[in-house]
């Protein structure tokens, strides 16, 4: 039961009686989160104003915003402890405010919560599985395989108030996952975390993933997310501005050029008609500068040519993630 | 890449095909669930045995001190189950706010109150779960006091059946206090507030209508023309013998009967008439009699016929005391209770459409 398998196969299912079904969801099948219309205000603030969401069953899917977005309230509505003053929600294919169905499939990880401090961890975990009506016997085993899964199962045994943060975050991350959701919603995360453990994260989700639960999660660390996620959803001011599957190579991006002969890379950028960008970010590294490049094939035949023109290039490689550049779009609107 | 087991097969068979929580649905895996949860978090923190232990200590002394008193002055040791039972009661309306008054926006304010919302659990379950394990902590204090208890019961001043009636409502009276800090707890933010409005609450009861019962005599004071038994005048004047007659003349009437429940509210006066023993004399037994002598006759009002034919035929007016005050005040107290555990259900609905002011869900 305990056999490893690569992260991103298909999950072992150490639990489930009935035979697993199809590894994938069919194609075309309902979205897994159904949003249309949502608004929600407390008094004057209006943190969600108008979201329009379809989240793909199966998907990781990055929730972006700055602060203040809208993104927590967003994931309260879906996880049914909020309800939204006007529009429909849908998660797992029931409305999360009044069926005891969708609350069974949803997992759900705030961005700050508590633990039980007196408790350890391992009776944290079967507390959940209590509260979600799991039988003893059940829960317990449950508890202990989720453990080993966020790799605490040595402090099993532990106060929970004994826990680092991050060790926190991952008894956070396994509670959540408890009742064996369909629907994930992670609110942040990542934070707190070792890039050990967010490497480890990142495993899970696609593992989860991979054997067909959603993932909705909103984190800072877009770096991170940029590794994980199938799909991102951009908030501002409370609106999903634009929801959107991330290929490769789509849009204007700034990419940062390293050349051995800062002096020969100026001069074949004058002739070839290449407008350079001075390197802020790294003035200690001679001969980086920054270019705007169109897609990847661009990029590809920058770089041949300025090889070609005998630059000593020694690197070429995009500045930031594609979620970190939508980001960077976004906060012009932060407030 | 790291590998690892993922134990998380989303086809979940293993969940039980869920029933729909209503905000009033109940379990009993629920609400155990939420029992052992807080019970294991109290029991815990070695404060809990060192309050255990003071309290231990403080009703031992007391009763000690009260049994030793009327050992030395060769008095009457009936009235020691009375008194001391008072204090344990009255010590448990000081203990018994702080074992529920935080235990909703605590726990929110900890950011463990949310996790429990989105689980199957029903908020009666919640509610409930919480109620229970602050009321056993209270009956903890309770046990503790009992061997107290039953030592200067066996002094005398009550029976078999008045000591049990009389612990069975005290427990009860704690669970009321319980379930009225809950109510405070969801009502509030700051669990500061919730505490003292508990406080407010359980002063109310016991000194605040105690007070109020007093400070509303003059509204219910009232010239009346009523009967009156006594001498008649014009036996003096003709030199004849003193004799008494029934004759209407005006008098003061005090109505206590339209307020006599502001003292049948009060934990100490319940309690008082559980314990106290019928048709005792109430100038010379326990503290019990007197009190619900006393009840009795505030609840009854000004006599048919005010007897003031103070001859030798005089004959103490007599209070009918069969009728016991205390399930009025019992049933008064639960309501309060009862009121505090649905405020309590009602605010931990999910989804919320309003938010208690300065709280956050999660």
């Amino acid at each position: 039961m305990s056999t490893p398998l690569p992260a991103g196969g298909p999950p072992p299912d150490p639990i489930a009686t009935a035979p697993p079904g199809p590894p994938g969801p069919p194609a075309g099948a309902a979205p897994a989160i159904l949003a249309r219309g949502l608004h929600r205000s407390f008094g004057t603030v209006r943190a969600v104003a108008g979201v329009d969401l379809a989240v793909r069953r199966g998907s990781v899917t990055a929730l972006v915003g700055p602060n203040g977005s809208g993104k927590t309230t967003l994931l309260l509505i879906l996880a049914g402890l909020l309800a939204p003053d006007h529009g429909s929600v849908l998660v797992a294919g029931a409305d999360p405010a009044s069926s005891a169905l969708a609350r069974s499939r949803i997992g759900w990880m705030p961005d700050s919560f508590g633990t039980w401090d007196s408790l350890t961890a391992v009776e944290v975990l079967t507390t959940m599985a209590g509260a979600y009506r799991l039988g003893r016997e059940e829960g317990s085993a449950r508890a202990w395989d989720l453990l080993r899964a966020v790799h605490l199962d040595d402090l099993a045994t532990a106060p929970a108030h004994t826990l680092s943060r991050g060790q926190k975050q991952r008894l956070g991350m396994a509670r959540a996952l408890i009742n064996s959701p369909d629907v994930l919603l992670l609110d942040e995360p990542a934070s707190g975390l070792d890039p050990r453990s967010r490497i480890e994260m990142r495993a899970l989700l696609r593992g989860l993933a991979a054997g067909g639960t959603t993932v909705l999660i909103s984190s800072h660390v877009l770096a991170e997310l940029d590794e994980m996620v199938d799909d991102a959803v951009f908030l501002t001011r409370g609106r999903t501005i634009s929801a959107e599957q991330l290929g490769t190579g789509a849009g204007t991006r700034r990419w940062r050029l390293r050349s051995l002969d800062p002096a020969a890379l100026q001069r074949w950028a004058a002739q070839a008609g290449v407008p350079l960008v001075a390197d802020t970010d790294t003035p200690d590294v001679e001969g980086s500068v920054l270019v705007d490049v169109a897609d990847d094939a661009a990029a590809a035949a920058l770089l041949a040519a300025a090889v070609g023109a005998g630059v000593p290039v020694v690197s070429l490689a995009p500045v930031s993630g594609l979620l970190e550049q939508a980001y960077l779009t976004l906060d012009t609107d932060r407030r | 890449m790291t590998t690892f087991t993922v134990p998380l097969e989303p086809n979940h068979p293993p969940v039980p095909e869920p029933t729909a929580p209503g905000a009033r649905a109940i379990s009993w895996q629920g609400v155990r669930t939420i029992a052992v949860l807080e019970l294991r978090q109290r029991i815990r923190s070695t404060r809990w045995r060192v309050a255990l232990g003071v309290w231990f200590g403080l009703v031992g002394l007391i009763s000690l001190l009260i049994g030793g008193a009327f050992a030395a002055l060769g008095g009457d040791p009936t009235w020691a189950f009375g008194l001391v039972l008072m204090f344990v009661l009255g010590l448990g309306l000081v203990v018994a706010p702080t074992l529920a008054s935080t235990a909703i926006n605590g726990d929110r304010n900890a950011g463990t109150l949310a996790i429990l919302q989105v689980t199957l659990l029903s908020p009666a379950d919640i509610a409930v779960g919480k109620l229970l394990a602050g009321w056993a902590a209270a009956l903890a204090f309770l046990t503790v006091s009992l061997p107290f208890l039953l030592w200067s019961a066996l002094l005398g001043g009550t029976t078999a059946g008045g000591f049990v009636l009389s612990l069975v409502v005290l427990a009860l009276l704690l669970g009321v206090v319980c379930a009225i800090g809950l109510g405070f707890s969801a009502l509030t933010a700051r669990t500061a507030g919730s505490s003292v409005l508990t406080y407010v609450a359980v002063a109310s009861l016991t000194v605040i209508s105690l007070i109020l019962f007093v400070l509303t005599f003059p509204a219910v004071t009232t010239t009346e023309q009523v009967q009156v038994h006594g001498i008649v005048e014009e036996s003096i004047a003709d030199g004849g013998e003193y004799r008494c007659e029934t004759f209407t003349d005006q008098r003061e009437v005090t109505h206590t009967e339209q307020t006599w429940w502001l003292l049948a509210i009060n934990p100490f006066v319940i309690l008082a008439d559980t314990g106290a023993q019928p048709g005792l004399d109430p100038d010379r037994s326990g503290p019990f009699e007197a009190i619900r002598a006393a009840t009795n006759q505030m609840r009854s009002g000004p006599p048919d016929v005010f007897e003031e034919c103070w001859l030798s035929s005089y004959a103490e007016p007599r209070v009918d005391d069969a009728a016991p005050v205390w399930p009025w005040g019992l049933g008064a107290n639960l309501l309060l209770g009862a009121a505090g555990l649905a405020v309590a259900i009602r605010r931990l609905r999910v989804p919320y459409r309003t938010l208690p002011g300065g709280t956050r869900v999660a």
